[in-house]
């Protein structure tokens, strides 16, 4: 790679409203150039509404499983690790149910 | 990029146990691809996989990147507005794919410099389609549909690479990929549907085209001993692949009036296949190190333009070294 | 607005084939650098520059089209090179990268004044049209501003080149603003708001600023361009011409 030369990530919006996502990288010195070379490969087909450029070399990285996976049961933090089907089920069953629309639960 | 490991654990970034040694840990590895998990830049990887997997990239950035040549002469060419767009564009997205994909081989460690001299150095080869010579506008029309096309059907199968950065990568050049085949395919029905002297060349493009489209997926490998196959590296056999070719794009040739030059293609039903004349294998090995009709000629133009840019390069981006 | 005398659509059909075959010609040499750009990235960007001038030729073309009866890709593959109308600056091959970009600088900023000029034309199809090709030329004048400083600023060898590239282009860059047969018609009835001489000077101000700022020598006096400035084409061309017509020319009346 060339003294000046450096890489750079580049994020992009698909539509107005959406979240960043990556996109790729290009090489450039400088951010002008990156700028507009972000803008050909990720916009030149009208594909984007939004473009991110960020040098690699700011981006810090976090992979370790310890952190992001680690062993214990934590599903008291996600809506998925509720599960009240039957629960609700028995429960109307004993109010003695009208017939009127459940209301619905996130998670259920 | 910055791997933060505030664990402190001697292995970052590895998604399966740690394990004791060199050996253990390469086990895990080969299990991990085998098992369909994916591996990503900044991961530990065995030597042989980083380098299988960069020989792959390598191999096809340098095919996008020598695959502009043949149909760069005929961008000014192009007989109508629209076709000067659409060939332009074209050519513009297979410099683009050859951007994208040495920016993969690049993150596995080595330079875009390094493998631009490689390839003029002929060290590095690039697929077979490349070495041979357009003749005329229907050579145009052939390439960006037929070529193509074979390129798609290898490149669909490697959209779920065990190596990541690359699978990704091919989800966007298929993407960028179908605009060209439907430009193609345009090309060809125009003139399909024009005069007997524009038939007569696209037959006459066809007839040329036909062998080295039938050696572009390569020679059939074994399974047990295909390394890039055991480690996901691509998801399918080379005979595969010519074996969905042939069932797309076979009957889409023919529908049009035109001849496959192969007496023997026919598909075999029992059998659940397409029989064919035995591709030319020797010519195959030949072309591709670098003895085609047109190999060094492209290669030579290739030097000479790098040379000629060379100074661009040291005032914008900073000399390389001796290397470059 | 309809142009309502014959004088006023001679003229205007002059100055719309003026505009697009610069635009043409000058896509056609710039494409030429697809494949072989100096950076992989910038092969990208020059590319997508050469189709917005060819995209801009066909809108323009289509437009005189529509004025003539003719069809579009009749004006633009169908004439011998002596009916050519772009300006003697895009006469020249590609040669190399200082020479191209010394070029699309020298165009781009010349192109602006004309089109800020004629985004007020009085004729209404036209004044819109150049609107929306203001628009993509944003991209190109920051693109080749960028260039011309980073040539400036790359060192000797750059620098030098670009002055010499200068230097060689520059007489050939005023006859972006040669006189055209008409202006004076075009001039009276708003569909040019600026005389053309009015636009070089306009130009020449902005440019020489830009390399005073930059630090780049001055250029040679500049004089008002040769009426035959769009006229006189040369060997280069007549060699583009024979590519570009070439697979149009094989097959007299075919559909491509």
């Amino acid at each position: 790679m060339g003294a000046k030369d450096k890489v750079w990530e580049v994020f992009r919006q698909e539509a107005e409203g959406d979240p960043m996502i990556h996109g790729g990288s290009v090489r450039a010195p400088d951010e002008e150039l990156a700028t507009h070379y972000a803008r050909e490969f990720y916009g030149r087909r009208q594909e984007s509404e939004r473009l991110w450029i960020v040098p690699r070399d700011t981006i810090i990285e976090l992979d370790d499983p310890d952190l992001l996976k680690p062993p214990f049961d934590r599903s008291f933090k996600r809506p998925g690790g509720f599960l009240i089907k039957h629960k609700l089920e028995a429960a109307r069953i004993r109010a003695g149910a009208t017939g009127a629309e459940p209301i619905e639960e996130l998670g259920e | 990029m910055a791997v933060v490991s505030p664990g402190g654990d001697p292995a970052p970034g590895m998604r399966y146990p740690v394990a004791v040694n060199e050996t253990e840990r390469a086990e895990a590895f080969y299990a991990h691809v085998a098992g369909g998990g994916k591996v990503e830049p900044d991961d530990w990887m065995p030597d042989d996989y980083r380098a299988a997997v960069l020989k792959f990239v390598e191999m096809h950035a340098n095919s996008e990147l020598m695959g502009v040549l043949p149909e760069r002469e005929w961008i000014l060419r192009a007989p109508t507005l629209r076709r000067k767009l659409a060939l332009t564009s074209k050519v513009q997205d297979e410099v683009g794919h050859a951007q994208l994909l040495y920016r993969v081989a690049e993150d596995l460690g080595k330079s875009r410099e390094q493998m631009l001299t490689d390839l003029l150095a002929g060290k590095t080869k690039f697929h077979n389609v490349f070495h041979y010579p357009t003749r005329s506008w229907a050579d145009v029309g052939i390439i960006a549909w037929l070529v193509d096309a074979a390129a798609i059907v290898s490149q669909q199968a490697l959209r779920d690479s065990s190596y990541a950065p690359y699978a990704r990568t091919m989800k966007k050049i298929c993407w960028e990929e179908s605009v060209h085949i439907m430009h193609g395919r345009d090309v060809v029905l125009t003139m399909m549907n024009g005069t007997d002297a524009q038939r007569a060349l696209v037959q006459d493009a066809l007839d040329r085209w036909w062998g080295p489209l039938m050696q572009m997926h390569g020679p059939p490998t074994k399974p047990e001993t295909d390394r890039d196959l055991i480690w996901k590296i691509k998801a399918k056999g080379n005979e595969q692949l010519r074996q969905e070719f042939l069932s797309i794009y076979v009957p889409r040739i023919r529908e049009l009036g035109l001849v496959i030059p192969d007496p023997a293609l026919e598909y075999d039903e029992a059998a659940g296949r397409w029989n064919y004349t035995e591709p030319d294998w020797d010519e195959l090995r030949s072309v591709v190190t670098g003895h085609g009709p047109m190999s060094q000629e492209r290669l030579e133009f290739r030097r000479t333009h790098r040379a000629q840019t060379q100074w661009v390069r040291d005032a914008i981006i900073g000399p390389v070294g001796a290397a470059a | 607005m309809t142009v309502q005398d014959a004088a006023s659509q001679t003229a205007l059909a002059e100055l719309l084939l003026a505009m697009a075959d610069d635009e043409f010609v000058l896509g056609f040499w710039d494409s030429e650098w697809t494949g072989i750009a100096p950076i992989l990235e910038e092969d990208v960007a020059m590319s997508s520059v050469s189709q917005d001038e060819i995209g801009h030729a066909k809108a323009l073309y289509e437009l005189l089209a529509s004025l003539s009866g003719e069809d579009a890709d009749e004006i633009a593959f169908g004439r011998a090179p002596a009916a050519y109308r772009h300006a003697a600056l895009m006469n020249h091959p590609r040669i190399d990268w200082a020479f191209s970009i010394a070029r699309r600088y020298l165009y781009e900023t010349a192109d602006a004044v004309r089109l800020e000029s004629l985004a007020g034309s009085s004729y209404e199809p036209l004044a819109n049209l150049v609107r929306k090709m203001r628009r993509e030329e944003t991209y190109h004048l920051l693109h080749f501003d960028l260039w011309l400083r980073r040539l400036t600023e790359g060192g000797p060898e750059s620098r030098d080149r670009l002055i010499g590239a200068l230097r060689d282009l520059w007489t050939d860059a005023q006859a972006v603003f040669a006189p055209l047969d008409g202006e004076e018609a075009l001039v009276a009835g708003g569909i040019m708001p600026d005389r053309l001489e009015t636009l070089r000077k306009r130009w020449l101000d902005r440019v020489v600023t830009r390399f005073a700022e930059l630090g780049l020598p001055p250029m040679p006096a500049a004089p008002a361009p040769a009426p035959d400035g769009r006229r006189l084409h040369g060997i280069d061309f007549a060699w583009l011409h024979g590519e570009f017509t070439m697979v149009a020319a094989s097959e007299a009346g075919a559909s491509w």
